[in-house]
């Protein structure tokens, strides 16, 4: 009985051990990945892909170009914590996707469908150019089209890490916590697409995808 | 009991992760349809009209200058020929007979080829540099009536439309898909952009019939327009017998101009 008493109160000490053990580094992990967290909500509204289609039947939109505009709008929330960190701020950019593992060369549109004989050239990526706006301009891109080169390239709206500019100010940056129902012409993105063909590219159906990654600033 | 503490561990790492910098994305996917479009515009007369009623037109023939003219728009490489055809009255290979003048003589035959019409085009095909035939297009002066060619003798292939072999005459581009511009096609394009007094993507074409005398039409070829032993011209006589002429009467057939992708 007293052999029992001791391996259980052994039993005991060494679970007690671990879980002290597992209490100190997830306290400290918690802590220290928690240090980063300046903002209490950072998010675009909505959020849902949006599909667009592009049908070059003339040659006004071959030699022409088509332009969507707004065929898409980033909306951004980003609030403060209950606690109101100075730090919170954010950064919006846009990464280009073309699927390269369906086998698409980095610096091309992945082919959906071709038609006709395909004796030409795909078209490239910088076939596709991207234009970002709002009423502040606050982005230094603000309505000049951008044109990616390769799969996975980067465009920044608002580029990461900068000091905070506060909503309201109307300037160039503006990085600071705010909405867009609140200041819209700061918090609110237009975004326009180009695309002009040409007569140079085989017919085909063509895709690309354009991700749009909001951020809070560590 | 270890691997438990492990997957206690790894789960704790991972909800900390999870709960660093808040982050949010959003997906434009821009899909792009390019349908092609190949257009062929042309500006001709309904009908041309060939009236051979005076000796000097037999002799020298009628030419109809620039009576077509072709203008290209396409949005993929692209080839442009022309081929005779007929509806096929007096076969596949000949003008259709509407009428037909005098007796029966039997050395007057009705079966005209429709390799007679000569074809001249105004601007060079600068899309045959990979040409296996003598005469890539139809852009050589008209030969003299004493001098028997088929350089500008229309493209006939038994009364289809089949395209032009590497040997065969062609407007713009040639046979072949070796994606070399200006070897075998011209590359998209359009008339509407482009600047100066040439242009592969204009054509004027004039016309020539010349009957001769006797009515044999000399000029009539094969459809590579080489002459030799075992390739002579498609005249009357040489096509029949010796002392045959053309039997007097109307005659039609038409230019099928075809368009299509770089083949």
């Amino acid at each position: 009985m007293e052999r029992l008493f001791h391996i259980l109160s052994y039993s005991i000490c060494m679970s007690f051990t671990k879980f002290l053990v597992y209490l100190l580094l997830t306290f400290f992990s918690v802590i220290e990945l928690k240090a980063q967290i300046h903002c209490g909500l950072v998010e675009i509204v909505p959020n849902t892909t949006v599909n667009s289609l592009l049908t070059f039947d003339n040659f006004t939109s071959y030699g022409g170009g088509m332009i969507m505009n707004s065929v898409a709008k980033i909306r951004i929330r980003v609030q403060d914590k209950a606690v109101v960190d100075p730090l919170c701020s954010w950064s919006l950019i846009m990464i280009v996707d073309n699927n390269p593992g369906g086998g698409t060369p980095a610096n091309e549109w992945e082919e959906l469908l071709q038609y006709g004989s395909g004796s030409g050239v795909n078209p490239p990526i910088t076939e596709m150019e991207v234009r970002v706006r709002n009423s502040c301009s606050t982005s230094p891109i603000d309505g000049v089209f951008q044109a990616f080169t390769n799969n996975g390239d980067i465009i920044d709206i608002i580029t990461p890490l900068l000091p905070v500019t506060p909503a309201g100010s109307c300037a160039l940056n503006v990085n600071g916590p705010g909405d867009y129902l609140s200041n819209y012409d700061e918090f609110n993105f237009d975004i326009d697409i180009r695309v002009t063909p040409n007569f140079n590219y085989n017919p085909g159906i063509y895709q690309l995808n354009v991700r749009f990654h909001l951020e809070e600033n560590p | 009991m270890k691997k438990l503490s492990y997957l206690c561990g790894a789960l704790l790492m991972f909800g900390a992760t999870a709960n660093a910098q808040l982050i949010d994305e959003k997906d434009v996917t821009v899909t792009m349809d390019l349908q092609p479009v190949l257009q062929l515009d042309m500006s001709t007369p309904d009908q041309i009209e060939f009236v051979f009623d005076e000796i000097n037109e037999y002799y020298a023939g009628i030419t109809k200058y620039g009576a077509t003219q072709l203008r290209v728009s396409s949005t993929v490489s692209w080839d442009l020929y022309a081929v005779g055809r007929s509806t096929g009255t007096n076969g596949p290979e000949y003008w259709d007979q509407q009428l037909e003048y005098g007796n029966n003589n039997p050395n007057a035959i009705p079966n005209l080829p429709l390799s007679l019409l000569e074809l001249r085009q105004a601007q060079a095909n600068n899309g045959a540099a990979a040409a296996g035939g003598t005469y890539p297009d139809y852009s050589a002066a008209f030969s003299p009536s004493n001098t028997p060619s088929g350089q500008n003798s229309l493209y006939v292939n038994g009364g289809t439309s089949t395209p032009p072999s590497t040997n065969d005459k062609y407007i713009g581009g040639h046979a072949g898909t070796s994606g070399i511009p200006g070897d075998d096609f011209l590359p998209g394009g359009s008339y509407l952009t482009q600047t100066g007094i040439t242009s592969n993507y204009f054509y004027v074409i004039d016309y020539r019939i010349l009957p001769g005398l006797p009515a044999i039409f000399p000029m009539a070829a094969q459809a590579d327009g080489t002459i030799a032993a075992a390739n002579p011209l498609n005249d009357i006589e040489s096509a029949n017998a010796v002392g045959n002429y053309a039997e007097p009467g109307v005659y039609t057939m038409y230019v099928q101009y075809i368009l299509l992708e770089d083949q």
